[in-house]
């Protein structure tokens, strides 16, 4: 128990001893591990987003709303309704009014009502909800319900068949240029942790000398600079960290308010992983950095 | 005067090196050379054919000119270097076969002192013994009565709290003596440990090695000091070119016959 600790301590004061020994180099070390956590938790964040719009976009698509000229009477928007609900491909459909129409936008998130009061008159219309049995099918009912003169032309419908591929593509090409982004940052800092093993090992080479002379093993040589690693790893994890752990949310709140018709959500749970995953892999830098330091640079 | 044994090889032996060495091995032997060669990376020949036979509680001086080769052979002793051929035997144990994991155990069964004494500048005295002990995992509630022990034992109460560059040579060589003793090793290896002191502090220091010989370690030290080996009539090996030249006990630095001229 002793000797254990007595390892434990000497290493933990070593590796202190030359993280502000060369100060300069570490802090260096500990900003490159910062900036690869804060690209890595900001590229799950994103990702994560995008994710959440890509699945409710589903779950949206195999419907429309066909929306109806405000001059359009109930008695005939019925009959277009019993028409559509004829049609084998339809699966059901549903008359949203004006009113309804209206108290649904009151609902988004992030809309101020007091700026629709202003508004005096209700400028949304009454829509039919059609829901189809195959998604496919949709384009050639928006087609067809464009020709009847019952329905509203500005716009007619919100089909709009690409949505859906333009968020996946989005969400592949981010995911792309982050993952390349983020496997460089990785390479360079772990060769600057490297750089920063190595120096302090310079720094260090007389008490190394004197340790091997007395019969210290290789390991008890080397756990000081591993331990270096981990605390850069760890400083720079802990900063990226606090930042997106406390930026989530506003972040999440600002983009609400410009994109008010993007479902974007607030994902504790998913924040918890994504924090927990940079300060792993901040540790995994920290340790894969300084173990390639020291393999090379304490053999004999 | 412990028994010596003294092996010559000869050199036009049809035998190869291996069957000739393994025909010697002498029990009483502490440390045993059989047949060493050492050649460097770059070609230096630094020991070409060296038997030595040094039992327990032996006390031998190592003398030759400079690059005769006894550095090599205090490298070879602590397996900082490998012998390119013929082995080696402390306490019994292959030093060729010794696997690197085990090699600080050797290295702490074998105290080591130096010319340039090899302290810490920022540590204490008490540290810079300490650190020895620190180092290889001793227990740390014993390293606080051990260090002052073998403190004592080189007379260096009082000086604990002292820096390296706050004392003379001698106290500075009598600290790193204390660093080597923490072990109680059973070898006590001193390489050209006067070579930075004066005469008056480098009697002071043969008087430690030779009390810690009288306490049943065994020491080899490498030197150029012809006065303090002639004074002493301990056994004296001579390394000349890479071979020993000559082996006896109770020995000058030079031979006798080149001493006659």
């Amino acid at each position: 128990m002793h000797r254990l600790w007595n390892r434990i301590d000497f290493a933990f004061s070593s590796a202190w001893q030359n993280f502000w020994r060369n100060a300069a180099v570490s802090i260096a070390s500990v900003l490159i591990v910062w900036v690869v956590l804060l690209a890595l938790g900001s590229l799950l964040l994103v990702l994560h987003s995008l994710d959440q719009i890509v699945a409710l976009e589903k779950t949206k698509a195999s419907a429309i709303s066909v929306y109806l000229a405000d001059t359009t009477p109930l008695s005939s928007a019925m009959d277009f309704k019993l028409h559509l609900e004829s049609d084998p491909r339809v699966s059901s459909v549903e008359y949203v009014s004006k009113d309804q129409a209206m108290a649904r936008f009151r609902q988004l998130p992030a809309l101020d009502p007091s700026v629709i009061d202003t508004l005096g008159t209700n400028p949304l219309p009454a829509s039919l909800d059609v829901t189809v049995k195959d998604i496919r099918d949709l384009g050639a009912i928006d087609q067809e319900v464009r020709t009847s003169p019952l329905v509203d032309k500005s716009p007619a419908t919100n089909y709009e068949p690409n949505v859906i591929d333009k968020i996946i593509l989005l969400a592949r090409v981010a995911g792309i240029a982050g993952l390349v982004l983020i496997i460089g940052l990785t390479g360079l800092s772990i060769f600057i942790i490297m750089l920063t093993i190595r120096t302090a090992i310079y720094l260090r080479r007389k008490e190394i000398e004197v340790m091997k002379l007395v019969g210290a093993t290789d390991w008890f040589v080397r756990w000081p600079f591993i331990v270096e690693g981990l605390i850069v790893g760890v400083v720079g994890a802990v900063v990226a960290v606090l930042i997106v752990g406390f930026g989530y949310r506003p972040a999440v709140v600002n983009l609400q308010s410009v994109l008010i018709f993007v479902p974007l959500a607030f994902d504790p749970y998913y924040l918890r992983v994504v924090l927990a995953a940079m300060l792993g892999f901040g540790l995994l830098l920290g340790s894969v950095g300084s173990y390639l330091g020291v393999r090379r640079f304490l053999k004999q | 005067m412990p028994a010596t044994i003294t092996t010559q090889p000869t050199r036009t032996t049809l035998l190869p090196a291996k069957a000739r060495v393994a025909a010697v091995v002498p029990a009483a032997s502490q440390i045993s050379l059989q047949g060493v060669q050492k050649t460097y990376p770059n070609g230096t020949v630094a020991l070409r054919d060296v038997s030595l036979e040094i039992p327990k509680q032996d006390f031998v001086f190592l003398v030759g000119p400079s690059g005769a080769g006894k550095s090599t052979l205090v490298r070879l002793l602590i397996r900082e270097e490998k012998v390119t051929a013929g082995s080696i035997y402390v306490e019994g144990q292959d030093l060729s076969r010794l696997k690197r994991r085990h090699l600080p155990y050797l290295r702490r069964k074998i105290g080591m002192v130096f010319q340039d004494f090899k302290l810490l500048p920022n540590l204490t005295v008490f540290n810079n013994v300490g650190f020895a002990l620190r180092v290889t995992e001793g227990a740390l509630r014993h390293l606080k009565p051990k260090v002052e022990e073998v403190l004592s034992i080189v007379g260096l109460e009082g000086k604990e709290g002292k820096y390296p560059d706050q004392l003379s040579g001698g106290e500075q060589q009598r600290v790193a003596i204390a660093r080597a003793l923490v072990h109680d090793p059973r070898i006590f290896l001193a390489d050209e440990p006067t070579g930075n002191l004066d005469p008056a502090t480098s009697w002071e220091i043969i008087q430690l090695l030779l009390q810690i010989n009288a306490r049943g370690t065994t020491v080899l030290m490498a030197t150029h000091n012809r006065e303090i080996v002639d004074v002493m009539r301990r056994r004296v090996v001579a390394i000349e070119g890479g071979q020993i030249v000559r082996d006896e006990d109770a020995g000058g630095y030079h031979a006798p016959a080149l001493e006659s001229h």
